[in-house]
């Protein structure tokens, strides 16, 4: 277990908690958990009740999707800085994708009932956290627009 | 750095700060010590004419006084007039005689009746401490270390032999016209892979440990600390060797360089000068090359395998049943100088040559290895001021043609044609620059050039339609018809000194391929470079070998990301601008080339910005219907350009709200 200070320090070096007031950074912290897992490791099932918000620290998450019949497809990868389980926030508080590890992983977590009751309680740290939550949702949509272009597809849909 | 000098044998002295002090009449303390040790000495002495290394008991034995004159082809000894005792540069010997003895038995085996028995032969070297090796040899040990040792398959002869072995480095106060560590970034500063090093001043050494060993031993010689002077005239004086050195042969590049310069005139010139003899093989400090001699006795039941050393250019080395693969000398010569300079790197992840210039001076027909080097892969020009060229076959009734030479498979969809015999022009055209590329019954069609060759250019094409796909059906042997080369180019020049960031997506990173050719052959013009590239899955990456070795070897910082992937693939998934969005840059001193769909062009763009690059130095290469490609036929037209002669190089600030707008 990591103590506060270096906690802090940690959250501080992810864009997605860089920045806050020390108070709140300081509440974040007590509220969160380092967390580790092996390459390979899955981390969570499509489905599944999300049980932690996460904020990968080094190492690499692939979110994956099933389709029957055709296999397992990487959709996204959640890098340094970023979340994963924002479903975490959000009811029904279930994952929208199969999280694996594909390279050792280190991340700082929150365990959701605590987290949603922290927020519930806490205005200046529900005002403070949930911009940002809403920044990372939000770019993730984005990219998710972007790809569903196909940009780079061989038959481009021409619009003229 | 501190080193402690607590001189427990002889007497005790005070810790002392910095490099120590050893004066030239104690240097046998060090002799001796290393002796009580158990170690036998291998140093410089003179003999034949030559400073060479050999057993060496007492300092006497030294070349005291004697310095050394070095061109191609000779070697003379001079007098120096002063007492200094490592005043010569590197003579003939080289440390591998000891590491990697020229001859060593491998295997006894006998036949007894239906029996046989192989029995290998076990190294039982004695312990030796190398004394005066050079900043150079240091570099060709770990060269050695790095092929005999460094890999899966390890060769045992050389393990007990290199493990037994002490290194007093000595650096160079002096350098010979041969000299050329400063190119290949070996020396002449004594860096790491030594225990003791040794700088030798008028009236004694600097010494100084690297390892554990080293110090063990530094603690027990009679020093004194060094003064701020002495140190400062070390580092001065080993400023001045690497400024006299200067640097003689370009190495960033030089593997692909050299290696697209196979059919290169020059070999067969070079070759009729070398006689094949084999001299800078065994005088090299890092060919390694071998053969196995079978000896037996007068009964024919025992015989003996014994490893001697052998050099590519020996007439048998590439021979099998039928003939040699390397009957010519141009193919020996080429075999040996690809390898030291190009290949090495693919097997080894190093360049096998360190730059101690024995080849060149052992050359009895005096062969200069950088002249050949410089010759036949001249660094590309990168000069900014240069002017693009006059296209060929300009207007649009005419063209030249090509002969394609190679054609490779980038991805199932994009092919890359090598084509040669096209009029010079094409090859002095400028990085982004493109070709109308024409088959009969085809329209015209606008491709960037994705290489330059000396005698050739490369083009990378998708099938995009019945066009490129004819196109990219082309075989080895079949001709197309050209213009160009056409447009503007990247503007490379504004790029030296600053920071680069080039983003790109699917085919784009073809007319930005040629920028990466131009940094790698002259990278330390450029300060950080970043690669972002995005593709559609995996299977539509193209270039790969190019993008790991620019990412592993020539200081491009790659990031690779693709839209969707299996299961099997361990790289980063999602949007190219996620690859730095969120980056700590600063984009004050970065210039920034991206190439690909118009909608990712200006998602790149807008994330630039926000990191700081300004819209003057973001460029951006549009994609337009081309029918002229010079400006006469409309077809191209945006705004107020005419993105074929115009562009297709804009900056986002000369674009300004006619990027991106839709209709224009
Ligand atoms: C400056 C520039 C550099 C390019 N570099 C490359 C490259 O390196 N590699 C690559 O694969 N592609 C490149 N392209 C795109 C390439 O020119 C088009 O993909 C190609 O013209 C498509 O022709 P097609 O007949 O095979 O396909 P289709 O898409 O089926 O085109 C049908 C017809 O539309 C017309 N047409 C479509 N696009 C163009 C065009 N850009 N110019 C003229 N006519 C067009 C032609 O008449 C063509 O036959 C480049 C385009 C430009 C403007
Ligand atoms: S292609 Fe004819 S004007 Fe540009």
């Amino acid at each position: 277990m990591q103590d506060q200070a270096s906690l802090v320090a940690v959250l501080n070096s992810t864009w997605f908690a860089s920045g806050l007031e020390p108070g709140i950074q300081t509440r974040l912290a007590e509220l969160s958990r380092t967390f580790t897992a092996e390459p390979g490791q899955e981390l969570f099932r499509e489905g599944d009740e999300s049980e932690v918000l996460g904020i990968v620290i080094k190492g690499r998450v692939a979110l994956r999707i099933h389709v029957p019949e055709r296999g397992d497809f990487t959709i996204l990868t959640v890098e340094p800085g970023d979340v994963y389980l924002w479903s975490a926030l959000v009811p029904p508080y279930r994952a929208t994708s199969t999280a694996v590890a594909i390279e050792a992983l280190e991340a700082i977590t929150f365990e959701g009932p605590a987290l949603r009751a922290a927020l519930r309680e806490d205005a200046a740290l529900a005002q403070a956290l949930y911009p940002r939550v809403l920044v990372a949702v939000a770019r993730r949509l984005n990219a998710t627009r972007v790809q569903l272009l196909d940009l780079f597809a061989a038959e481009q849909v021409r619009t003229w | 750095m501190v080193i402690p000098v607590s001189r427990s044998s002889r007497g005790s002295r005070p810790t002392i700060e910095g490099p120590g002090f050893l004066a030239r009449a104690d240097l046998q303390v060090l002799f001796d010590l290393l002796r009580e040790d158990g170690r036998q000495l291998i140093g410089p002495t003179v003999a034949d004419g030559a400073i060479i290394y050999d057993d060496i008991t007492s300092v006497d034995q030294l070349p005291r006084g004697w310095g050394d004159e070095q061109s191609p082809g000779r070697y003379r000894l001079r007098r120096r007039g002063d007492e200094r005792l490592f005043g010569y540069v590197v003579g003939p010997t080289a440390w591998k005689k000891w590491t990697f003895p020229a001859l060593i038995p491998l295997t006894h085996s006998t036949h007894d009746g239906h029996k046989v028995s192989f029995e290998p032969e076990q190294a039982t070297p004695p312990k030796l401490a190398f004394l005066g090796a050079r900043a150079c040899e240091l570099a060709a040990l770990g060269v050695q270390d790095r092929v005999l040792i460094g890999t899966e398959f390890i060769d045992p002869d050389y393990m007990v032999r290199r493990a037994n072995v002490f290194v007093v480095a000595v650096q160079c106060t002096t350098s010979a016209s041969t000299c050329f560590c400063t190119s290949m970034g070996t020396g002449p500063e004594v860096t790491d892979g030594f225990d003791l090093s040794l700088t030798e001043l008028d009236a004694g050494f600097l010494v100084d440990s690297g390892t554990p060993a080293g110090r063990a031993v530094l603690e027990r010689l009679p020093l004194r600390p060094a003064s701020a002077a002495e140190q400062y005239g070390v580092a001065a004086t080993v400023a001045a060797v690497r400024a006299r050195i200067g640097d003689p042969v370009p190495t960033d590049g030089i593997h692909d360089r050299l290696l697209a310069q196979l059919d290169h005139p020059r070999w067969a010139q070079v070759a009729e000068r070398c006689i094949t003899c084999g001299n800078c093989t065994l005088a090299c400090p890092t060919c390694f090359c071998t053969t196995l001699t079978q000896t037996t006795d007068l009964t024919g039941k025992n015989a003996v395998a014994s490893r001697s050393w052998d050099s590519c250019f020996s007439p048998g080395f590439a021979k099998v049943a039928g003939g040699s693969f390397r009957a010519r000398p141009r193919d020996r010569y080429r075999q040996w100088l690809t390898h030291k300079f190009a290949t090495w790197w693919d097997q080894f992840g190093t360049s096998g040559c360190v730059g101690c210039g024995r080849c060149i001076t052992w050359c009895p027909v005096g062969i200069d290895v950088r002249d050949e080097l410089n010759a036949i892969a001249p660094p590309v020009p990168l000069s900014p001021e240069s002017r693009l060229v006059e296209p060929v076959a300009a207007t649009p009734n005419e063209f030249v043609t090509a002969r394609v030479v190679n054609t490779k498979a980038e991805t199932a969809d994009t092919t890359t044609l090598t084509l040669t015999g096209v009029d010079p022009a094409f090859s002095h055209g400028s990085t982004g620059q493109f070709a109308m590329v024409a088959l009969p019954g085809f329209p015209p069609l606008p491709i960037s050039i994705s290489r330059f060759l000396t005698d050739g250019i490369e083009l990378t094409i998708r099938g995009a339609g019945p066009a490129t796909r004819a196109m990219c059906a082309l075989q080895v042997g079949d001709q197309v018809g050209l213009r160009g080369p056409l447009g503007n180019n990247w503007p490379l020049d504004r790029a030296v000194g600053r920071d680069l960031v080039i983003v790109t997506g699917g085919i784009g990173l073809a007319p930005l391929r040629p920028v990466l050719h131009a940094i790698v052959a002259d990278r330390r013009r450029f300060g950080d470079v970043k690669l972002f590239y995005g593709a559609r899955t995996p299977a539509d990456l193209i270039y790969r070998d190019e993008l790991e070795r620019w990412g592993k070897r020539d200081g491009i910082d790659v990031s690779l990301t693709v839209d969707r992937a299996g299961p099997d693939w361990s790289g980063r998934v999602g949007i190219v601008t996620h690859l730095f969005d969120q980056a700590a840059w600063d984009g004050s001193n970065m210039i920034a080339f991206v190439c690909g769909p118009e909608r990712m062009m200006q998602a790149t763009s807008t994330t630039l910005a926000g990191r700081g690059v300004s819209a003057s130095r973001i460029h951006v290469t549009l994609e337009r219907h081309m029918e002229c490609g010079i400006g006469l036929c409309g077809h191209c037209q945006m705004g107020k350009y005419f993105v074929c002669r115009d562009g297709p190089v804009f900056s986002i600030a000369q674009l300004g709200d006619t990027f991106g707008r839709e209709g224009i």
